[in-house]
């Protein structure tokens, strides 16, 4: 038994090791939204602080990166899911020679890197316009040259791979003679497509549809060529990633991770509600526990993490309208400052006892007829300090200016700027 | 190719209004999505970067000056080859096969836990954990990597905390940072390949060859892993032209000094305004990536048809 619990102990110690590299980071990125730090960390901790949300939402860029975001989103959506539904139709009649190339072909953009699909699709479409010599500033050169259109173009160029993929699996079970049994009864083909196809690929259609908008949302390397004057979500966190780091983008993933656990737990609560009500059909299911919680939570773990954290979240936008981490900050600070003041004051004492040790070697050292050594010395470090043979009343002196003013400017602008 | 019996022939499968709707958008995303951008950028790649008046003029004539700078650089220059970007060429493709092995061997034995342990509730809580960072932004993603591996950031803090270094390591100039961000961006589309074929591995054949005395590892070499291939093929695949292609991941979790290969495509684009060099550069990039993925599926024996399942 004994290997089968080091095998146990070792799956366990694999599992942890994966899922904190996946999910660590997000965990720690999501803590650091709450620092009030200027710069995204966990330690050192300054204070609990909603402020960066509210720097998030000021953010007139992050806001216009959102609305063209879903803008071209929309705009993916539609016509990858109708390209790609149209490519898995055509998949399953294609002449089966031509059907491997046809695969391939279809399959291909995936493979491209995004990067090639964007510059093709910018390279393309500005000599589609200087083919039928558009001129500057008519429509169809505004067309072209428009970062909407041409992302929309570049990204269902590859999105459109996906939903096909999802099509091709949902088609494979669809008995065909459906539609022949519709044809046969009258119906044209634009008729038993619409109400004998259609309405078999809705579920299809719909996680299709998901699948596109969430690829659009966040695909950056083709968009970042393609979007021109534009800027997407992605394009502009990019930019601002870029440029500096700071705790707002760290907000905005917050946001994005708890409506990502929400969605998940919610699709994961729906089907185990609906495999419960199926168990429930069969007759297998369990008799139906009175309880004070609501019929779909019995059983069902998912829907109940999912009413907790709803709870949470509300609770923390009640508290977010009422707490002031202002006392908090201001204590920070306070200490921050000590801390700098320490610092400086243990540099000055090491610098101090370097310059006492030098000045008691120089008589033994150098020649004794240079007594400016001494004082070129004492001219870098601390003027002055040579003069007077009296240490402990350094320590009591006020600051000398000079010294926190070199060492306050390593310290302080970085540390300081946060208030 | 298409010969006009079978378009006929599709015609009286859909009738005259869908199949030519059918044909019109299938067409549209082969020729004017994927065919005809490709050739253009092809041809872009072939020309000199010439100001928009000499365009179509005497000047614009085929060339293949934006392939020799790769590989000897600017005239200008003194050295023999074009080192600076010859080196990041092949870093990037090394860097991103490696990040595919690591991938690999990080993902397998996961896959194959969830893939036969089924149905339990501890496995359906650890899929949807798997799910929650596949739709977190690439660039987030790269974010969070970066607060971790940044010189004040939670490793180093910890490490000093440990007293393991006394001094902040940079990771981020030591490509650690890259590397990790690499592997963690695209590690799920490894994973859930894999997943998918190992789920549908009969239980079976594992109990039986555990029965007739097989060892753990021989169960593996000669059943699962044998049988998971086409999936290992296309989660491989897949990091692969991913990674070789990233740019999110090397722009903000890169050294300053070291470049990833499409961040040179990015800068002909955007800084240089040499469009023509820029295309160039993708297809060496496109180009030398295909190969590389169908020499290893011709050694693996895997299909086209497996990608993507």
């Amino acid at each position: 038994m004994s290997s089968a619990n080091l095998i146990r102990v070792a799956l366990g110690a694999y599992l942890l090791i994966f899922f904190s590299y996946l999910l660590g980071p997000l965990v720690v990125m999501s803590l650091t939204a709450f620092n009030s730090a200027s710069f995204p960390a966990v330690s050192p901790w300054a204070c609990f602080s909603y402020e960066w949300f509210e720097v998030l939402f000021n953010d007139k860029h992050i806001r216009d990166g959102i609305y063209y975001s879903v803008v071209i989103g929309i705009g993916t959506v539609i016509l990858s899911v109708s390209m790609g539904l149209a490519a898995s139709i055509v998949l399953t009649q294609v002449w089966p020679k031509l059907r491997s190339t046809y695969y391939t072909m279809i399959i291909a953009p995936i493979l491209i890197p995004g990067v090639v699909l964007g510059i093709s699709t910018l390279v393309f479409w500005d000599r589609v316009g200087a083919f039928l010599g558009v001129s500057d500033g008519s429509l169809l050169h505004g067309l072209f040259h428009n970062g909407i259109f041409l992302t929309i173009l570049g990204q269902s160029t590859f999105i459109a791979s996906y939903t096909m993929l999802v099509f091709v699996a949902r088609l494979q079970r669809f008995d065909t003679d459906l539609t022949e049994a519709a044809l046969d009864l009258g119906a044209t083909h634009t008729q038993a497509f619409r109400k004998v196809l259609l309405p078999f690929m809705r579920p299809a259609i719909a996680s299709a549809s998901v699948l596109a908008f969430l690829a659009s949302f966040e695909n950056y390397n083709t968009t970042t060529f393609t979007i021109l004057e534009y800027k997407t979500l992605t394009t502009v966190l990019a930019q601002k990633v870029r440029l500096g780091i700071n705790p707002s983008i760290s907000s905005l993933a917050f946001i994005i991770i708890v409506l990502t656990i929400f969605a998940a737990l919610a699709f994961e609560a729906a089907n185990r509600n609906k495999d419960r009500k199926l168990a429930a059909a069969q007759g297998r299911g369990v008799t139906q526990k009175s309880g004070i919680l609501p019929s779909f939570l019995t059983g069902n773990p998912a829907a109940v993490v999912l009413v907790l954290l709803a709870f949470m979240v509300i609770v923390m936008v009640g508290t977010a309208q009422r707490y002031s981490p202002e006392a908090c900050k201001i204590a920070v600070r306070e200490a921050k400052q000590i801390e700098i003041q320490k610092r400086i004051d243990a540099l000055k004492e090491t610098r101090r006892q370097k310059e006492d040790a030098k000045a008691a070697q120089q008589p033994s050292n150098a020649a004794p007829a240079t007594p400016n050594n001494s004082s070129a010395f004492g001219n870098v470090f601390a003027p002055g300090n040579l003069s007077g043979d009296a240490p402990e009343q350094k320590v009591d002196e006020p600051e000398p200016q000079s010294g926190t003013g070199a060492f306050g400017n390593v310290f302080a602008p970085d540390n300081l700027s946060s208030d | 190719m298409k010969k006009p019996m079978i378009f006929s022939q599709f015609f009286k499968n859909n009738g005259a209004v869908m199949g030519s709707a059918l044909i019109g958008l299938v067409a549209f995303w082969l020729i004017f999505l994927i065919i005809l951008p490709q050739l253009s950028m092809l041809d872009y790649s072939f020309r000199y970067n010439l100001p928009p008046a000499e365009v179509g003029g005497p000047k614009d004539v085929y060339t293949l000056s934006n392939y020799e700078h790769l590989i000897y650089g600017s005239d200008s220059s003194h050295q023999t080859y074009n080192t600076v970007d010859l080196k990041v060429f092949m870093r990037t493709i090394l860097a991103a096969m490696l990040v595919t092995i690591f991938n690999i061997f990080l993902c397998y034995p996961l896959a194959y836990f969830l893939g036969q342990s089924k149905g339990s509730g501890f496995v359906r809580l650890l899929v949807v954990l798997l799910i929650i960072p596949y739709w977190i932004n690439e660039i987030l993603r790269a974010f969070a990597l970066r607060i971790i591996f940044g010189d004040s950031g939670l490793l180093n803090e910890a490490l000093m905390f440990l007293h393991l270094t006394s001094a902040p390591i940079d990771f981020i100039r030591q490509d650690i940072a890259l590397y990790a961000g690499l592997g963690y961006a695209y590690i799920l589309l490894m994973l859930f390949p894999m997943y998918n074929v190992i789920e549908s591995l009969d239980r079976n054949q594992i109990e039986a060859a555990r029965d007739m005395g097989a060892s753990w590892l021989h169960i593996h070499r000669r059943i699962v892993i044998p049988y998971a291939k086409p999936g290992i093929v296309s989660g491989a695949t897949m990091v692969f032209m991913l990674s070789a292609g990233a740019l999110a991941a090397p722009q903000i979790l890169g050294g300053p000094s070291s470049l990833w290969f499409t961040q040179l495509v990015y800068q002909w684009f955007n800084d240089s305004l040499n469009w023509q060099q820029g295309a160039a550069y993708a297809i060496v990039l496109l180009v030398s990536t295909i190969v590389i993925v169908l020499t290893v599926m011709r050694v693996f024996k895997v299909n086209m048809g497996d990608i993507g399942k």
